[in-house]
């Protein structure tokens, strides 16, 4: 059989993958926003004990593989407590996967978040601290509004990077395009033509999620003429 | 209104204030004079807490700033400030500009709010700009949504950090005229200002400042008319 067909046949399986992959990006996506708002606040407070703890954090999940992340979370830590019984043999390694890969994103989001935070005008606070607003409601009415708007550009972009990173959940066994594509090589030895359009769909996604993220940059600099 | 003694404040150790003493009656319209670098902003942010005094007393609408048992919000609810580069909430309409220190502060109703939004909006000119961003605006308008912004806490005292040295020279004498409208209604002010022409038609009393020191302070016409000392002499030679 032509191994485009061939291809062509295993694309609904593929699809089921890259539905997966999505899935898995958008989790990370939002849990790595909650997770680096919190730890780029902890990093800017005047709380020496939470700059540690946010620093710690954003260093470790930085210097360290994704790929080993995902191999303590999903290997590792059950080996030490029942995950596995608590959640379940089937859930744990999605929810282990998910956790890796919001942790480290996270880590990355926590500097996107602080750059933004610093970049506003310094004249912003004052104005906000002089009518009497708390360090709480400069942060939640003034700061982190326009901050966010800066933000945005370069946390879409990070998205696409999650995208990329989420194929990092195949070598454990669980369920996205990446590993579809590894299942139906091995069924179908078609490696050329699967490999492709696993690639190709990797890309359209990717591509669109970049190029969204320069549009978004090109607005906001006119914005800010 | 305002009482400051021997206030000092070093930046690591630069001395930029040494030993200010001072006091601001109710009413009084006092406008502080002096060369770039001498002080002059950092006196005055003092006195709403925005820089913490190395040493020194200060009492604003009665209550000790100096002490760190002061709640320093309960200061800055009640002393209005503007600043050079009018430091406008980018994000927010002229209107919510100056809604959010009464929601926020003093948890004002909405509608009263933006009544009084409204209100002071029109009062320094601007009525119809309700809706438009700081980006939207001039400087000169930008300065006087900033005024009104300060004014909607309805403060006790008003401290100016040159407020027109930002604008285009035409711009200069509407923000100017909404600060006398202010004096006459018989507003506290503090004004950091290189206006000569303003200070002598407002001012109750202008201090020189230089090297954190004030060198010389007095009635207006006095001080532009007869100077005593050496330093405020060469001061308004250059710029009168
Ligand atoms: N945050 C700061 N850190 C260090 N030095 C400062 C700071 N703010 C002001 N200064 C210094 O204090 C001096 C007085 O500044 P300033 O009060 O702005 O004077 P003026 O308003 O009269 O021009 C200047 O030499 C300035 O460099
Ligand atoms: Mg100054």
């Amino acid at each position: 059989m032509n191994a485009w067909h061939t291809a062509f046949v295993q694309l609904p399986l593929l699809l089921h993958g890259l539905l997966r992959t999505i899935e898995f990006s958008l989790v990370a996506a939002v849990v790595s926003v909650i997770l680096g708002l919190i730890a780029a606040l902890c990093k800017l407070s005047r709380f020496g004990v939470l700059r540690g703890i946010s620093t710690v954090y954003v260093e470790i999940f930085r210097g360290t593989p994704l790929l080993v992340q995902i191999f303590y979370m999903v290997f590792a830590l059950p080996s030490i407590m029942p995950l596995n019984a608590w959640f379940g043999q089937d859930l744990y390694p999605i929810i282990g996967v998910s956790a890796a890969l919001a942790l480290n994103e996270g880590a990355y989001v926590t500097e996107i978040v602080r750059a933004g935070i610093l970049g506003v005008d310094r004249g912003q606070r004052e104005a906000a601290e002089s009518l009497g607003m708390t360090g709480y409601q400069t942060m939640r009415h003034i700061i982190l509004p326009q901050a966010f708007k800066r933000m945005i550009p370069p946390l879409v972009n990070q998205f696409a990077q999650t995208i990329k990173d989420t194929s990092l959940v195949a070598p454990v066994g669980v369920v996205d395009l990446m590993y579809q594509g590894q299942i139906t090589v091995a069924q179908t030895y078609a490696a050329f033509s699967i490999y492709t359009v696993v690639a190709a769909l990797y890309f359209i996604v990717i591509f669109a999620v970049s190029r969204l993220a320069n549009y978004l940059e090109r607005r906001l600099q006119i914005d800010q003429r | 209104m305002i009482s400051v003694e021997d206030l000092h404040k070093q930046f690591g150790d630069h001395q930029v204030l040494r030993g200010i003493t001072t006091r601001v009656q109710p009413q009084e319209v006092v406008v502080v004079i002096g060369p770039s670098g001498g002080g002059k902003s950092t006196f005055l942010r003092c006195l709403n807490g925005l820089e913490r005094p190395t040493s020194g007393r200060i009492v604003v609408v009665g209550q000790e700033i100096t002490n760190p048992k002061t709640n320093i919000v309960n200061v800055r609810k009640q002393v209005g400030m503007v600043f050079q580069r009018f430091n406008l909430f980018h994000h927010l309409t002229a209107l919510d500009n100056i809604t959010i220190g009464p929601r926020q502060v003093l948890r004002m109703p909405a509608d009263e709010a933006e009544s009084l939004a409204r209100s002071l909006l029109a009062k320094v000119g601007l009525s119809g700009k309700e809706n438009s961003y700081p980006d939207q605006l001039s400087g000169g308008q930008q300065q006087r949504v900033a005024i009104a912004r300060a004014l909607a806490m309805r403060p006790q005292v008003m401290l100016f950090d040159e407020p027109t040295s930002a604008l285009d020279p035409e711009m200069v004498g509407e923000v100017l005229q909404v600060m006398k409208d202010l004096a006459r209604e018989g507003m506290t002010m503090v004004i950091v200002t290189h206006e000569m022409g303003f200070a002598r038609e407002v001012a109750d009393r202008v201090l020189f400042m230089d090297d954190g020191c004030i060198v010389e302070e007095g009635q207006p016409d006095a001080l532009f008319a007869h100077p005593q000392e050496e330093r405020t002499r060469v001061f308004l030679s250059k710029v009168l």
